[in-house]
């Protein structure tokens, strides 16, 4: 059940930029000014779970807020994405990068955006793979430290499949001798 | 939490059903036959051979009292040219499973193994006979890597050229291994479809996890793109056949 | 900023599901988040009151968007909530299935945590678990028990490993008291070997009095 599904929560919580299409005077604290009213207009960045239900819900044509992308998902990592997935560190752009991916890409009409994640997915899933199987007996250690620290949270859950596979494999060929 | 266990089977399982596996055995005394709830032993007078599960027959060795014959294909010639075939001839799948088992009914047709009568049960591993001396060789069947360790580990003065098949099964481990891994890479499309045929038990119990993850990963990058996709595919067929809205995605 | 407590309930949720044990219990944030709900609570009664129950969102657009601001706050806390509860009692119903002892689990610090393991140091009485959570553990583990007492051949929350062998030689650790098998008691005292059948000595194996041995 997602509802109770901690990284779902947790990817919630993740700030996307919005502008405020009309005047609110007691949410000025939403931009950190709490004295003073929030102008139309005004760009603020806010949690996912606050976002998307105002931009969602309008009662007249012009919906609370409008909100975009956030710079975690920009061009410039898009790029470096299409380039080389493996030679970029997820981690540092949201701890929760395919997660906040597949919530823009439910709320956006964003093709493109969907062929470069699935495809970065997919090969650094591969890499992961490689990782999981010799668990630190690769040669080139320093490159494989770099990739394992920018494994955002998705990623750590397949390493830890790898690993718990590989791992029960050795197990137990150890043990057949016995 | 009450089953901490992953879906599927964890490799200490699989290698208990593989020991469920019929092999040859040549005893050394006699020993009268047994009734068990997989059939009926047949009575051991040695030096005759007889078939017996793996379990048994690795007891009976470990008491001295029987030899075990390895399957035709556990040898290193047959292994060679398994791994001949997985780099050279399809570097891209795995090497083809054993042909189905059929025997002859004695009026010059061959029938599938277990079929006695059309449309009886269709058998599968650990009931197919596909690790007896009589096996076909150069194909790896089901549950090639548990039962190879297995007689390695407790038989190996039994299997011919031992140190050898040692390393060619190392060998093929990883060569597969790493075809497993790569297997994956086809997904990107969000609805690829990843050809395992040939793939073995204890191959499938260590990435299960790992390959799930991914095709679940895919599944909820694509989730989106496969509903607008499925919405304008309804709307071509327009007003035709039902669509299916109740086929859930998870 | 609304439901920023919240989320780091969940934080410490998601720290605990890779520990072996349950850290202690977040009273304070508990509350913290259950104010800051009566509080949004309060802030949205005062506002809908001089409507007299007829507020349109049409007319008043900037009211109705805090309100939804409001409520969206509320709908927050309330899933870090219960989130937070449901992985820790999630967490407990795992460790009693493992054979955790109740009062193990409720007396624990934060530093112990392995199975069988005496009580924690009586540190002023301090537990890891809430006055609930207490409650329920001790519940489940009776639910546990009854359902696990209507077999005696098998042992539910026994291991799930597949049996190599039939017999296995076995030394005792300590002194264990007496054991019923088929060909008889015998008793198990320290240092002392024996070659029994697996599944009458499963147990005692998992609880450190018995070592299996080759």
């Amino acid at each position: 059940m997602s509802y109770y599904d901690l990284d779902v929560i947790l990817t919630d919580s993740e700030k996307v930029p919005c502008k405020f299409e009309l005047e609110v005077p007691d949410l000025g604290y939403l931009d950190n000014n709490p004295s003073q009213p929030l102008k139309a207009g005004t760009s603020v960045n806010l949690p996912l779970w606050l976002a998307e239900l105002l931009a969602l819900t309008h009662q007249s044509s012009t919906p609370f807020l409008t909100l975009s992308l956030p710079p975690a998902l920009g061009d410039n990592v898009l790029n470096a994405l299409k380039a080389d997935p493996r030679a970029v560190p997820l981690r540092d752009q949201s701890q929760n990068f395919y997660g906040l991916g597949a919530r823009m890409l439910d709320l956006f009409e964003e093709p493109e955006l969907g062929v470069v994640l699935r495809r970065s997915f997919v090969v650094r899933a591969g890499e992961v793979a490689l990782h999981g199987r010799k668990a630190g007996a690769t040669g080139d250690a320093g490159s494989a430290e770099d990739f394992m620290r920018g494994l955002e949270e998705w990623e750590k859950k397949l390493y830890r499949q790898a690993h718990e596979g590989a791992k029960g494999h050795k197990e137990w060929m150890d043990g057949v001798k016995k | 939490m009450a089953l901490p266990l992953p879906p599927g089977l964890v490799p200490t399982e699989v290698a208990f059903l593989c020991e469920m596996e019929m092999v040859t055995i040549i005893p050394r005394q006699r020993l009268e036959s047994i009734s068990l709830l997989s059939g009926q032993i047949p009575t051991l007078r040695p030096p005759h051979r007889a078939q017996l599960p793996l379990w048994l027959a690795l007891l009976l060795k470990k008491q001295r009292r029987a030899n075990i014959v390895p399957p035709s294909w556990l040898h290193p010639a047959s292994l060679s040219e398994i791994i001949h075939h997985e780099i050279n001839i399809d570097p891209e799948g795995f090497s083809p499973p054993p042909p189905p088992v059929t025997r002859s009914d004695g009026r010059g047709m061959a029938r599938p193994y277990g079929d006695s009568k059309p449309g009886d049960m269709v058998l599968s591993p650990p009931f197919l006979p596909s690790c007896a001396a009589d096996a076909p060789s150069s194909y790896l069947p089901y549950h090639w890597l548990e039962l190879s360790e297995t007689l390695l580990a407790h038989a190996s003065d039994d299997i011919h050229g031992a140190a050898e098949v040692r390393t060619l099964l190392r060998d093929l481990q990883e060569v597969r291994a790493a075809k497993m891994r790569g297997s994956t890479t086809q997904l990107e499309g969000g609805g690829g479809v990843v050809g395992l045929r040939g793939v073995g038990a204890m191959e499938l119990a260590e990435s299960r996890g790992f390959v799930l993850g991914v095709v679940e990963g895919v599944r909820k990058l694509g989730a989106s793109a496969e509903a607008t996709r499925r919405e304008e595919e309804e709307a071509r067929s327009e007003g035709g056949e039902e669509s299916d809205e109740d086929m859930a995605f998870g | 900023m609304y439901g920023d407590l919240g989320n780091k309930l969940v934080q410490y949720a998601k720290r605990t599901q890779s520990l072996g044990f349950l850290p202690p219990y977040q009273t304070e944030t508990v509350r913290g988040v259950t104010r800051e709900v009566r509080d949004l609570d309060k802030d949205i009664a005062q506002r809908l009151e001089p409507f007299g129950g007829s507020f349109n969102p049409q007319a008043d657009q900037a009211t109705a968007c805090t309100l939804l601001v409001n409520h969206l706050s509320i709908r927050r806390n309330k899933r870090c909530l219960l989130a937070y509860h449901k992985s820790r009692t999630d967490k407990l119903e795992e460790l009693a299935w493992k054979g955790f002892d109740v009062v193990d689990l409720a007396g624990q610090q934060v530093a112990s945590g392995n199975a069988g393991s005496n009580l924690g140091s009586a540190d002023g009485g301090s537990s890891s678990l809430s006055p609930q959570e207490e409650d329920y553990i001790r519940q489940y583990s009776d639910l546990l028990a009854a359902y696990k007492g209507q077999w005696t051949d098998i042992d539910l929350t026994g291991s799930l490993e597949p049996p190599r062998d039939l017999f296995i030689d076995v030394r005792a650790l300590k002194d264990a008291g007496e054991i019923q098998t088929e060909y008889g008691a015998i008793t198990l005292t320290k240092n002392s070997q024996f070659y029994v059948r697996q599944g009458d000595v499963e147990r005692l194996i998992a609880q450190g009095y018995l070592q299996k041995l080759g």
